[in-house]
């Protein structure tokens, strides 16, 4: 895995928070790649910077200094409407608390990230169907979130994240608010994703079974790689 | 799906708390609609009026009277085909101390030739002729009270004491808006003989239809020239500015029908704004999460607005289907028949109706604007912490 090229290179990565006179170091500043095809796992303890670099690398936040570079685009320098379009195109979102929309079927919900194309209504709905199929919910188009179970919620959030076939998924603890039994098949679809679709993962999580999933664990204290 | 689905959907998230909102719209729009109709219908009292008729009156104020003996220098006025006077009696009866009627005396002989869209047959007309103490009454008014041809009436006043017994021969219709029917009429001659000296050969004003409705203000100018250089001086208008001068003192109460209906509009704008606040604020980390995904921010200003104005023009359909039945089948035909006399035309306007859906519409972009502008501005990463 890593004699791959590196789809996301950071470069003296930096961020820090400012609040009046004061100011929070969260990534003190180094280089890291992940590369193409690649299954990481950041961990450590809370308040280590992991969700910060995460949220860098998904394009939610910016480097107070340091580069990014993701597929060779530079990502740090983009506007904040090329940077929507950039996520859109480039980055499948995985959220602890799933935050699909209540009032959208499965189907709606994974058909959400595809309004924002040149697809006309039945090829949208035609790929939505088929992502639906491929973690399994193709049974359960139709329902409503309040409908699901945990573990389909986050399934129809992986289906949305997969829609438009990203490079890069970015999971924060997608197993956080899930048993083990629905951890575990969570896991699985993503291990799927990532050895059967050649899809690059970076997953935040705290629990260790999850991160033994992933082909590489990254830990990071008080805001540096260890 | 679409974003204006999308958005639709979100509206009907809190079902309950978007049919309230709507109802809301709703009668605020059909308040608003009533109270334009009040104004319109008022202001537009003129437009009916009769455009050959000329009415001559005091020049200080219509509450003062005219010698008798001006009715016939009017007649001599070249243009003026026929002239009657009349005397505001301001009779109630007692037995319906508060229903207001117009009522007077005037010239009998005169009176059916001057408002000729006044309706009676043939021997009600002559029966009255013959009555000293007759009375002619407007259909509506009879319909009202309970009157009807050969009844004995006893009405008070408040200007010619006394009691005053009156006999119904005739019972009158009209072929034009331009008369009230509500009225009681009653013989000039009758009143003049009864009445205290000191209040004798007098007239309240005198009303003339003339050959040239469109030399109407011309042949006033020419009566009132006429008594340029007597006492009392007159003013003569045609029926229509006669009106609008009546209706210039109400003027105040329009203005102030006005305001409590844009009031109503905008305490409506404050509640709905309010609303649709309420649910941005619980859907900002469904923003942030659209956000996430790649929505801009002027996508969370259009699905905001978009429910928003779903909201407004809903309300405001709604408020107009439900301002016709209540104007034009129940309110409207009974105002035209009980207060003719100022609201002979209750209908709803359809400028009224452009303005209410476009206000409907104003209503709802307005609401939406500061908490579609501040959801905009949200920071996404603030915005997906929301997340239980």
């Amino acid at each position: 895995m890593s004699n791959q090229p590196a789809l996301i290179k950071l470069r003296a990565l930096k961020k820090t928070y400012t609040r009046g006179d004061e100011s929070l170091t969260v990534l003190s500043g180094f280089d890291l790649d992940i590369p193409e095809g690649s299954f990481e796992a950041l961990m450590g303890p809370s308040g280590s910077g992991k969700t910060t670099l995460l949220n860098i690398i998904a394009g939610l936040d910016r480097p107070t200094s340091g580069t990014l570079e993701v597929a060779g685009e530079r990502i740090d320098s983009l506007s904040e409407s090329a940077l929507a379009k950039w996520r859109a195109r480039n980055i499948g979102f995985i959220f602890q608390s799933y935050n699909l929309i209540p009032v959208l079927t499965a189907l709606e919900n994974v058909e959400l990230p595809l309004l924002l194309t040149n697809l006309d209504a039945a090829e949208r709905k035609k790929r939505a169907e088929t992502a639906l199929r491929v973690v399994g919910l193709e049974h359960r188009m139709g329902h409503y979130p309040k409908q699901l179970s945990g573990g389909q919620e986050q399934r129809v959030a992986i289906a949305r994240a997969l829609v438009n076939d990203p490079k890069l998924f970015v999971a924060d603890e997608p197993t956080g608010d899930l048993d083990r039994q629905s951890a575990d098949e969570i896991l699985a679809l993503l291990e799927k994703l990532n050895k059967e679709f050649n899809k690059t993962i970076v997953m935040v999580t705290h629990d260790p079974a999850a991160a033994e999933r992933a082909s590489i664990t990254r830990r990071l204290n008080k805001g540096a790689l260890e | 799906m679409t974003l204006t689905q999308l958005a639709a959907k979100n509206l009907l998230r809190n079902k309950f708390r978007a049919i309230l909102t709507v109802l809301g719209v709703a009668v605020a729009i059909l308040t608003f609609m009533l109270l334009r109709t009040v104004t319109s219908a008022w202001t537009s009292a003129a437009d009916f009026a009769a455009k050959d008729r000329v009415v001559t009156r005091h020049k200080i104020t219509f509450i003062m009277t005219l010698p008798k003996r001006y009715i016939e220098q009017v007649r001599q006025v070249p243009g003026v085909k026929v002239s009657s006077y009349s005397n505001w009696f301001g009779g109630k009866d007692p037995k319906h101390e508060h229903e207001f009627f117009a009522c007077f005396a005037t010239e009998g002989a005169t009176f059916f030739q001057v408002y000729d869209e006044a309706q009676v047959t043939d021997a009600e007309r002559e029966r009255w002729m013959q009555d000293r103490r007759g009375a002619v009454v407007g259909d509506v008014l009879a319909k009202k009270m309970g009157w009807k041809v050969g009844d004995k009436v006893s009405l008070e006043s408040g200007i010619y004491r006394g009691t005053w017994e009156f006999n119904i021969d005739a019972i009158y219709t009209s072929t034009r808006r331009s008369l009230d029917r509500s009225q009681f009429v009653f013989h000039w001659d009758y009143l003049n003989e009864s009445a205290p000296i000191e209040m004798r050969d007098q007239i309240g004003w005198i009303v003339s239809r003339v050959n040239d409705p469109s030399r109407a203000a011309e042949i006033g100018t020419e009566i009132d020239k006429a008594f340029d250089d007597r006492d009392p001086q007159t003013l003569s208008q045609d029926e229509r500015a006669f009106q609008a001068s009546f209706l210039a003192m109400m003027s105040a109460v329009l203005k102030a029908i006005d305001v409590v209906s844009l009031a109503i509009m905008l305490i409506m704008m404050l509640i709905l704004g309010n609303t649709i606040a309420m649910g941005v604020r619980e859907r900002v980390s469904e923003y942030g999460t659209l956000r996430a995904l790649g929505f801009l921010p002027h996508h969370i200003v259009a699905f905001i607005l978009i429910e928003s104005l779903l909201i407004g023009v809903s309300g405001g359909v709604l408020g107009v289907a439900l301002s016709y039945p209540i104007v034009e089948r129940g309110l409207g035909r009974w105002i035209e028949e009980n207060m003719g006399s100022f609201l002979p035309y209750f209908r709803i306007n359809p400028g009224t109706i452009g303005v209410a859906i476009a206000l409907a519409v104003l209503l709802g972009g307005v609401a939406a604007s500061v908490p579609a502008y501040r959801a905009s501005k949200l920071n996404v990463i603030d915005a997906l912490r929301r997340v239980g």
